[in-house]
């Protein structure tokens, strides 16, 4: 895959010449077809995109909703607004909607699938039809869900363990038949990236020279492939014991529970890498970009993304320290958890090393970007705590692992994705938002977030376990502490929508690139035209050049019949893909 | 974008984001393969669970395995090799462009994995007469370990994930059958010949790898 | 690159006759019921000797680019992981550690 090798490496000339894209386009992906069946029957990956975003909003919204009623029902410690059957059924939907529905396709189906095109410089991704099909099943999920909660809601938890799960009489099998179905959204997205990076890149666009988002986007793709398969045997696994007894894992039949938890997690530990390695592509892409100085150690970066990915399917049983599995067993995930943190600290070290004698900007996404790293850090080193064998017996099932969870997966996958979202907003829409406003939305998610969360570290260290309807007197300060945090939180997000609706309905007109970034997207109009670019862009430089002019980033090959222009001698994409060799 | 690359004479089947009809066939298969690389590791997980199942009892995986029928199991084996084997004869008609005889292979390919379902239903039946069930509802008396029903369960998880992948595959027979018979394919374009084909030897590698593991553990 | 590399028909006939051969033999030799390990070790190796012959001359991967045998691979090795370290669990569930036995 890398250029490594000299052979591989070829260099052709072709004849390019500037292109400049308008500013603004008014005929642009949004408005150039119009009515309802040209957006449900659309191929157009940026209107998928935008499909994945509506979608995906609502179904946070609604589980935010959940979370604030989780949070409000332990301001006492017995019942407080709901019963502790509804309970169950609560914080298992919360669970679910949040990692199933949420956060595994948000950032590859918004952001991977709006922008990796246009980073690559293509008009679109490889199957655009199986793109809109990943919609729908994304969207079928949903609808099983929705109707599994009107029905009878499950309440064994997101993580369906067995034995409960078989014996629980709520409506496992419908859940787990969602969840399946949207599975199948995240492989077929996974298989078009793949294609996608490997096929369509532009010419002179190397592996070396695409940003950190695309790798990030990449090395997320192979763990989609690879884990999301394994979830849907044990899901079918779980759905067949419950209709047909047949003993696998169904203690009562000689079956192994514990072989469950290792189905399961060989999955659910890579999901959450799935859920995270874009957004370290993206805080890349942030910090670069704000810092207005290339990035530092780009390849130590890709690569470690790539060591992310692969050890992450390598340390599932530290979810599995006290349920039984041997002591061998454990002592080797222990190890291999430890490890996993090296790659990723050599990411943080690497962007807080760009953005040493950069020209640090502190516009909305750089704060967010900022907040990650110090988020992500609480959340990372919480890990590896728990990934200690003798300290995980205590922590365990406490609310510990709850708010180490959510400082990786909140404080740093959603951070990261409000960064790119307020990132790329201007291309996305063609308007601005209010900078005042996003600033003030950022404060109070941030300090929300850690009034909500911080205090549960403490809850769990001190022994409160998690999923527990009741607790002792002794936690209720930090309880209420932790709920009004959740109000906070909520306040930040009803600002963020309303200045983000404002600024759809009447926000300035954004500029093709109003962060002075060099990746190709920023070289087309905001928002783009259907097709991406007028031309074939041609790449000669890195993603992060931010010292060269932004005119030798607007290269493009002449078009047919065209005379003139400048030539180039450009380093051919890897394996030649790029047809335009072809041409020259 | 640059429409004059699109210039091969047959480019009204490569869609507009492709640059020519051979980006179009390569990327077609290296999705194809990672779609593979998928069903490896779905089915994986049944073969995993197997694993497990027979390093515990190993006892009761014999004994299952002699209450099966060894030379069903080899005739069935050698009824998907032969579909493979016309499924590549198929593909290479069309790619030799013989459309008539591309039709005529998918047609036995169709039929081979129709014999296939046939005598696994006939299997399953039979095996039920003699209580064999899976789970819970196991009732065969002729096996003394008490853990038999665990080789039942998975012989019919197994071959049964199988069978609905063999459904699938006549189902793509006819679709490419028909598309055929409609001149869509020929030796300048047969990319979902080709895709299915691959999918087909897949189903063939797993039976492969089904047949000692439920009929040859003895 | 392969440029849509038509493997004759001898050849798959003769692939398709090798894999029938194959067949015969590992069912013939499971009637003669080898001692374990054997029983496994030869079973499962002819059907790996099957499969590559699929894969390479059906599947067309001694031709291909050498990425889509790659995906093969690495599914391989994944699957693999899956086994292997869950069997670090499941067989030794019992195992006892020295210093932890009852003095």
């Amino acid at each position: 895959m890398e250029t490594a090798a000299a052979a591989n490496r070829k260099t052709v000339t072709m004849k390019v010449r500037r292109y400049v894209m308008p500013e603004h386009s008014e005929l642009n992906y949004l408005n150039q077809e119009k009515g309802i069946k040209s957006w449900l029957l659309t191929r157009d990956h940026k209107r998928i995109g935008l499909m994945y975003f509506f979608t995906g909003a609502i179904v946070f919204f609604v589980a935010g909703l959940i979370a604030l009623t989780i949070r409000l029902e332990l301001w006492t410690p017995a019942k407080t607004i709901i019963d502790a059957h509804t309970y169950n059924e609560l914080f298992t939907l919360h669970g679910t909607l949040m990692i199933f529905f949420f956060l595994v396709p948000a950032v590859p189906g918004i952001l991977g699938n709006f922008f990796i095109p246009l980073q690559i410089g293509a008009k679109d991704v490889a199957f655009p039809r199986l793109n809109l099909l990943s919609y729908y099943l994304y969207l079928t999920g949903i609808i099983f869900t929705v109707v599994t909660i009107l029905t009878h809601g499950v309440d064994t938890g997101w993580t369906f363990y067995a034995p409960y799960s078989i014996k629980s009489t709520t409506a496992v099998i419908p859940m787990t038949t969602g969840i399946f179905i949207t599975g199948f959204s995240s492989i077929l997205t996974g298989l078009n990236f793949i294609v996608t990076i490997h096929k369509l890149r532009a010419p002179g666009l190397t592996w070396g020279k695409f940003p950190l988002f695309v790798w990030g986007i990449y090395a997320t793709s192979i763990i989609q492939i690879l884990a999301t398969p394994v979830l849907a045997i044990t899901l079918a696994l779980l759905i067949m014991e419950r209709l047909l007894h047949v003993g696998i894992f169904n203690p009562a039949l000689g079956g192994d529970p514990v072989l469950y938890e290792h189905f399961f997690w060989f999955y659910s530990h890579p999901a959450v890498y799935i859920m995270i390695v874009p957004g370290f592509g993206i805080i890349a892409d942030l910090i670069a970009t704000f810092s207005h100085k290339r990035l530092f150690g780009y390849w130590f970066v890709a690569i470690s993304t790539l060591a992310i990915a692969f050890l992450g399917f390598l340390v599932w049983g530290h979810h599995m320290f006290v349920a039984g599995q041997s002591m061998i067993a454990s002592i080797v995930f222990s190890l291999l958890t430890f490890m996993i943190g090296i790659p990723t600290g050599i990411k943080i070290f690497n962007w807080l090393a760009t953005m040493y004698k950069g020209s640090v900007r502190l516009k909305v996404p750089m704060l967010y970007a900022l907040s990650f790293i110090f988020l992500f850090s609480i959340g990372g080193f919480t890990g590896v705590m728990l990934g200690a064998l003798s300290v995980d017996v205590q922590l365990h099932a406490t609310y510990y692992v709850v708010a180490h969870f959510h400082y990786v997966m909140f404080g740093g996958m959603v951070i990261a994705l409000l960064g790119g979202i307020h990132f790329w907003w201007p291309k996305m829409f063609g308007k601005m938002y209010s900078e005042t406003m996003a600033r003030i939305s950022w404060f109070l998610i941030f300090v929300g977030f850690n009034v909500t969360f911080f205090p549960q570290f403490i809850l769990g260290a001190k022994g409160m376990p998690r999923r527990y309807y009741n607790y002792l007197p002794q936690f209720q300060p930090l309880h209420q502490l932790s709920t009004v945090g959740s109000w906070i939180l909520a306040l930040g997000f009803f600002i963020m929508l309303g200045y983000l609706l404002h600024s759809l309905i009447k926000g300035k007109k954004a500029p093709a690139n109003p962060w002075d970034a060099r990746t190709l997207e920023w070289m087309t109009s905001s928002p783009p035209p259907t097709e991406n670019f007028s031309y074939t862009p041609v790449v000669i430089h890195g993603p992060y050049e931010y010292q060269r002019p932004i005119s030798e980033f607007q290269l493009g090959l002449l078009s047919n019949g065209e005379h003139g222009g400048d030539e180039l001698e450009v380093e051919a994409p890897s394996g030649g893909n790029s047809p335009e060799m072809a041409n020259v | 974008m640059s429409d004059a690359v699109a210039e091969s004479r047959h480019d009204s089947h490569v869609y507009h984001h492709f640059v020519d009809a051979h980006q179009q066939f390569d990327a077609s298969k290296m999705g194809m393969w990672i779609f593979l690389g998928t069903e490896i590791l779905f089915f994986g997980g049944l073969f995993a669970a197997y694993i497990i199942f027979r390093s515990w009892y190993p006892q009761a995986f014999i004994d299952g395995s002699n209450a099966l029928d060894k030379l069903v199991g080899g005739a069935d084996t050698l009824d998907l090799i032969l579909s493979s084997l016309t499924m590549a004869l198929a593909i290479h008609s069309i790619q030799t462009n013989k459309q008539k005889l591309t039709i005529i292979y998918l047609g036995i390919t169709f039929v081979l994995g129709a014999f296939f379902i046939g005598s696994h239903i006939m299997e399953w039946l039979d095996n039920f007469s003699h209580g064999m069930y899976p789970g819970s509802a196991y009732a065969f008396k002729g096996i003394s370990d008490s853990h038999a029903y665990v080789f039942f369960s998975l012989y019919y998880l197994m071959t049964g994930l199988h069978g609905i992948h063999v459904l699938v595959g006549m189902g793509l027979m006819v679709w490419l059958m028909v598309k055929t018979k409609r001149g869509r394919f020929s030796s300048e374009y047969f990319t979902p010949v080709e895709i299915t084909g691959l999918y087909w030897h897949l189903v063939d590698i797993f039976w492969i790898f089904l047949l000692p593991l439920f009929y040859l553990v003895a | 690159m392969s440029e849509h590399h038509i493997t004759p028909v001898k050849t798959l006939i003769k692939v398709g006759v090798a894999l029938a051969i194959l067949t015969v033999i590992t069912v013939g030799v499971g009637f003669m019921q080898l001692p374990p390990p054997y029983n496994v070790i030869f079973s499962i190796g002819i059907a790996v000797v099957k499969a590559s012959l699929v894969a390479m001359f059906f599947m067309n991967l001694y031709w291909d680019k050498k990425f889509n045998a790659l995906v093969l691979v690495i599914s391989l090795i994944f699957l693999s992981a899956l086994v292997g370290i869950t069997m670090l669990d499941t067989m030794f569930r019992h195992a006892i550690i020295p210093t932890f036995t009852a003095g």
